[in-house]
């Protein structure tokens, strides 16, 4: 068997998970390409190696749909940041971030970053629906009379909210998120007042009009910085990895949600 | 995000938009339209015939192949050993089989696995649940030098192995009873048990590198260190409803099935480090024949490329079972048959590619296969395939894609420039490299007439040539690529044309000339003249444009600019030659041929290009306008102090001042705007010759003033003061005439001249005021008022005393009020001033004196034992100076240190005669 090259090796690894649907690959293409396009949902999943100084991060995008889940684990190994994605106008997919994602980041390194990352902040009425103009053959993307289109996704909020019609579709409340994010420091056994505060590592973003995906990105590369020292130094001492340091943390009881 | 990341980032983009695209699922989608890619071929080996026969209930259960060798192992019990043979006939690979020997293992049971042990000359037999083996020429069994190995569900060899023993076959067995897996070292007389580790699920197949055992268990894959036992899970599969596959494709990674008929990478870590392929449900074998994933499913042969992770080529395979690859030879069997998959030449794959304008594609290929290619082959690979996909984007107009490969593919850049007809000069060595990057004969041929898409087309290269300029890509062709640019910058109507002729540049005249001619960009066609030492040619050039005999509206102001380029041409019989006709059409313009120049220095060695004022003069005797200007221009702004030209140029304006007064229809302004010239020249100049002047004014009565002044030239004050006085009654002139006649002199003189004009204030024998009578009697008031104003106001430069003898008697005292004041107050003042002068001085002398007296009271001490205060050397001799307080210095020490004035050297003065 010949020795085929691999591909230049990633000096770190970011993970993108979430329900399906939510927006994970549009965010990545809005990222990387600059643009919103037609998206079909992910197969498997795929990686994008993003240049960020002489470091090579690489993104992992991931199938949010259940045939793909048990490949999870896989890809959040050894991962230094996580970003659970959820979609801003569907409340089940916020909740599925804890039910079905939560514990497939039980590979992820133990100083993982996470991030909390509402997309479709266009459909809520907000500023980033102002902040149009970054290109894209997306206009015509059924907005038709005004009234944004409810999410694709039809499940229905867990929680009854009246919603007027101005915040229709935003179902999912950004103090939801926060929330979420401190019982996941909990659920990490990690103390909260050691680790990055919830107002930073809570986006609300839109892969349709580019509203707040830089900053998202780059907040996290700039983030995972130390990782990647760590690992460049690792590497050049010791190849092995001992693979029994994660046996225990996926037996930790999971925190409920409310 | 800086530019110079881009170009890799690009790269980088190129490959990852194609991992998410393939793994997005729109290969399924698209495959139809996309699969032109032609990476494998099936060739057909062992044919049915030479197996089975007709039998049916025989079918193919396993194989083995090993160099030349293969084995088949049947479903009843046989074991086929065939020599494949490959042949290439007119391009066309084929195999050609020997049949060897065969032989039955007596079990009617189904051979099914076969591993050979080339190095033991052995064949692992795995049937009826027991591992035996056979010798791999004659099939004959051989003793396995103990208890063989029984319960054997499935087995795999360590293509890694740890052992360093070449003699030594490493082997992962899955017992096919037991929750276990162990692993044997396979000698030549005996089996060994190295390790067996117990799974938390019955296994169902494995894979061994180094000490990893990949095993898929009966509902996940699991990666086992079997000398640590450290376990790693790797992810969920139900095993019991899909066949797994666990297949070692490079060390420690492995490729495995998941859900979702995807293949998934794993390496020894547990890490995912490739995106995932997505085969069908179904997939029953794959295998990894870089860069390609081969997979084999119920009706099809699918493969994917690693790099990018798309589906590249179907091949339909009916009644497929097995899919192996054995030392990178894909081979594959249907029950009754046996084919090899063989993969067509990299370069092919890659032009079939491009032929399809599969650029991205193409060029993920090549660079994925750099480390399967030796490096310099590789480098003219990828450089050829980097340009011609250059090439396939520049003929669907993405220039930028096309100028960045052009750029890393080095492109020589005639090979772009040939595509635009008569762009390279005539005498270019250039020809097309073969074979050809390209199918375009040219640019007419690319666009199909499409006349935007020309234009288009060339305004690109206008903006690549500017670039390639000023790299290195255009060493060794520079003429050709300036030559091409100007082309275009000219044809183009192009602004940069200008530019690029007044920079270094190395367009060919021979071939550039007649294109510059044809577009009328003879200004521009001038300036290539000039660059190439053609002066002559360019003026001439220029001049029938002027005259409006050629047409090129480039510069409105051509004119001026031969006149500016004459001014600086070193070819003096070029400017002598155009110097007439400049100023026929302006002298004043025309003239700055010559005060544009920069003036012979005098007696400067190098001569070269300057031309001898006085040559200039006498060339500009017919033409007045530009003589006045050039004589102004060496007198007043050159400064040139010759008599020869101050008087010439005094004498035109003075000539110019008398023919403007004899004309009667002059204006005022022309005549007095000529007079300042003339009275400025005359004023400030000492060089002209006075007399020649004072005798062509003397006539004019109008020239009143200029006379004064060429008195005071001559030193005749008082006639000056005279006209001034009594015939222009200017008592402002005079005063000034005053300062000016004294400027530069001392004070003396100034008194002197003031005195003169008081003088002349107070003159009473002058003819035309006492007999004018009662008029006179008012001039002379007049005199008398001027004269007690100048004495009031100037006070200060008279002489009182001598004052005071002049004035009238009858001049009342309160009329010089102001002037006796100050008079007054002036001698007070200068009194009182020596006075404290000489107290100062006085007691300066005392305090000295004192000093003096102090010193010499005590000896001052000089010893060759204390040094100078100030060089720190010993005293020689006796003489020093002493410095306040006693200290004794080198007397040169002192002077060197001593300022001039200062209190020491005073103090010095008084001490240096002390020893
Ligand atoms: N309005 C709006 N629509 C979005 C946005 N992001 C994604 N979408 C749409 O949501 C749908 C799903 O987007 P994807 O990016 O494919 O979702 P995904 O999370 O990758 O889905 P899976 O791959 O199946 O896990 C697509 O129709 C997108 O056009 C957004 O910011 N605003
Ligand atoms: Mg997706």
């Amino acid at each position: 068997m010949p020795e085929f090259s691999k591909m230049r090796k990633p000096d770190v690894k970011i993970v993108i998970l979430g329900d399906m649907n939510v927006g994970k690959t549009s965010l990545l293409h809005r990222y990387t390409e600059r643009k919103f396009k037609d998206t079909v949902s992910t197969v498997g999943g795929a990686f994008f190696l993003k240049q960020w100084g002489p470091y090579n991060i690489s993104i992992w995008d991931t199938a949010g749909r259940e045939q793909f889940h048990g490949l999870g684990s896989m890809y959040c190994r050894g991962a230094a940041a996580v970003i659970l994605t959820y979609d801003l106008t569907n409340w089940h997919s916020l909740a599925e971030l804890e039910e079905r994602f939560l514990s497939l980041t039980d590979t992820a390194n133990h100083d993982c970053i996470y991030a909390i990352v509402g997309n479709k902040a266009d459909l809520t009425g907000n500023q980033a629906q102002q902040v149009a103009g970054q290109d894209g053959p997306t206009e015509d993307q059924g907005e038709g009379g005004g009234v944004n289109p409810p999410s694709a996704c039809p499940t229905p909020p867990a929680s009854p909210v009246l919603l007027s019609r101005v915040t229709l579709n935003k179902q999912v409340s950004r103090e939801d998120a926060v929330s979420l994010y401190g019982r996941i420091l909990r659920y990490k056994g990690m103390d909260e007042s050691n680790c990055l505060p919830a107002d930073k590592m809570c986006f609300e973003t839109s892969a349709k009009t580019g509203y707040n995906v830089d900053a998202l990105f780059e907040t996290l590369f700039d983030m995972v910085l130390p990782s990647i020292l760590r690992n460049r130094t690792e590497r050049e001492q010791s190849p092995t990895v001992d693979l029994e340091d994660h046996k225990e943390t996926g037996k930790r009881t999971r925190a409920r949600c409310c | 995000m800086g530019t110079e990341r881009k170009g890799t980032e690009a790269v980088i983009h190129r490959r990852l938009r194609n991992q998410i695209c393939s793994s997005n699922g729109w290969v399924d989608a698209c495959c139809a339209a996309e699969m032109s890619v032609k990476a494998f071929e099936l060739v057909p080996a062992v044919a049915r015939e030479l197996l089975m026969g007709d039998k049916a209930r025989i079918n193919i259960e396993c194989i083995e192949c090993c160099g030349k060798h293969l084995y088949i192992g049947t479903n009843d019990c046989f074991i086929h050993h065939f020599l494949l043979e490959e042949t290439t006939t007119k391009g066309t690979l084929s195999y050609s089989v020997q049949k060897q020997l065969v032989r039955y293992l007596g079990l009617k049971k189904p051979v099914d696995a076969l591993k050979a042990a080339s190095a033991l000359e052995r064949l692992i037999v795995l049937c009826d649940s027991t591992l035996s083996m056979v010798d791999m020429v004659t099939l004959e069994p051989v003793p396995s030098g103990g208890s063989k190995v029984r319960g054997v569900a499935a087995f795999c060899i360590n293509e890694n192995p740890v052992n360093g023993d070449p003699f030594c076959v490493e082997m992962g067995v899955i017992s096919a009873r037991r929750r276990t897996v162990q692993v044997y070292m396979l000698y030549e007389d005996r089996v060994q048990l190295v390790k067996e580790v117990t799974t938390p699920e019955q296994p169902c197949a494995v894979s061994l590198d180094g000490y990893f055992l990949c095993l898929a268990l009966s509902s996940q894959y699991m990666i086992l260190n079997y000398s640590t036992g450290a376990a790693q899970d790797l992810f969920p599969y139900d095993s019991e409803e899909r066949k797994p596959i666990v297949k070692r494709i490079g060390r420690e990674e492995f490729l495995l099935a998941a859900p979702g008929g995807l293949g998934m990478f794993a390496n020894a870590e547990g890490v995912s480090q490739r995106a995932p392929v997505n085969w069908s449900e179904s997939v029953i074998g794959a295998a990894v024949c870089f860069p390609y994933v081969v997979a084999l499913d119920e009706g099809f042969i699918t493969v994917h490329s690693m790099l990018d992770q798309q589906l590249k080529q179907t091949l339909s395979f009916r009644d497929g079972h097995i899919l192996q690859d054995f030392e990178g030879k894909v081979v594959l069997a249907s029950t009754k048959a046996v084919y090899v998959l063989v993969p067509l030449p990299l370069e092919r794959q890659i032009q079939d590619l491009l032929a399809g304008h599969r650029v991205e594609e193409a060029l993920t290929l090549t660079e994925g296969a750099q480390r399967n290619i030796p490096k310099d082959k590789f480098q003219i690979l990828h450089k050829r395939i980097l340009q011609q996909a250059g090439f396939i984007q520049f003929g669907q107009l993405q220039f930028l894609e096309a100028k960045e490969h052009f750029r890393t593919g080095q492109l020589d850049v005639r090979e772009l420039i040939s595509l635009y007809p008569l762009l390279l000069p005539a005498s270019s060595s250039f020809s097309r490299c073969h074979p050809p990057l390209h199918q375009f004969a040219d640019l007419n041929h690319l666009a199909q007439g499409d006349q935007e898409k020309v234009q288009k087309c060339k305004r690109f290269l206008i903006t690549y040539l500017g670039e390639v300029r000023s790299t290195e890509g255009a060493n060794g062709c520079r003429e050709d690529v300036d030559t091409a640019l100007l082309k275009l910058y000219a044809e183009q109507d192009h602004d940069s044309l200008l530019d690029l002729l007044a920079s270094p540049n190395a367009c060919l005249l021979a071939d550039c000339a007649p294109w510059l001619e044809k577009h009328h960009k003879y200004f521009a066609l001038g300036l290539l003249y000039h660059y190439n030492g053609q002066d002559a040619a360019a003026i001439q050039i220029w001049v029938r444009v002027v005259n409006g005999e050629l047409q090129d509206s480039t510069r409105s102001d051509l004119y001026e600019y031969i006149v500016d380029f004459l001014s600086f041409c070193s070819n003096l019989d070029l400017v002598w030659k155009y110097a007439d006709w400049a100023l026929q059409k302006d002298q004043t313009i025309g003239v700055k041929i010559f005060t544009l120049r920069t003036l012979a220095k005098n007696q400067t060695k190098d001569q070269t290009g300057q031309i001898n004022p006085d040559d200039v003069i006498t060339y500009l005797g017919k033409h007045n306008q530009a003589l006045l200007l050039y004589l102004e221009h060496l007198v007043l702004e050159r400064r040139i102090k010759k008599e020869k030209l101050h008087t010439h140029l005094a004498v035109l304006y003075t000539d110019r001042v008398l023919s403007l007064l004899a004309q009667s229809s002059s204006m005022d302004a022309q005549v007095s705007a000529a007079r300042d010239k003339l009275q400025l020249l005359l004023r400030e100049s000492n060089l002209y010759r006075v007399q020649l002047l004072l005798g062509k004014i003397q006539d004019c009565n109008q020239l009143l003033l200029e006379r004064a002044t060429l008195h005071g030239k001559l030193e005749e004050h008082d006639k000056a003061l005279h006209i001034l006085v009594h015939q222009l009654k200017d008592f402002p002139a005079a005063e000034a005439y005053c300062v000016w006649g004294s400027a530069s002199r001392d004070a003396g003189y100034q008194q002197h001249l003031y005195h003169l004009l008081l003088g002349v204030y107070l003159d009473r024998d002058i003819p035309g005021s006492s007999s004018t009578g009662p008029g006179g009697s008012n001039g002379t008031g007049e005199l008398e008022m001027a004269a007690v104003d100048l004495l009031n106001g100037h006070g200060e430069v008279f002489d009182a005393v001598q004052v005071l003898g002049l004035i009238p008697e009858g001049w009342s005292l309160q009329l010089l009020r102001p002037f006796l004041g100050r008079a007054l107050r002036g001698s007070m003042h200068a009194h009182r001033t020596s006075q404290l002068a000489l107290g100062l001085a006085r007691s300066e002398n005392i305090q000295l004196h004192h000093d003096r007296l102090k010193q010499r009271r005590s000896p001052v001490l000089v010893s060759d034992q204390k040094g100078c205060h100030l060089c720190h050397n010993t005293f020689s001799e006796p003489d020093c100076v002493c410095l306040p307080g006693g200290v004794p210095v080198h007397t040169h020490c002192a002077a060197k240190r001593v300022v001039p004035d200062s209190p020491i050297k005073r103090q010095l003065a008084n001490t240096s005669n002390h020893t």
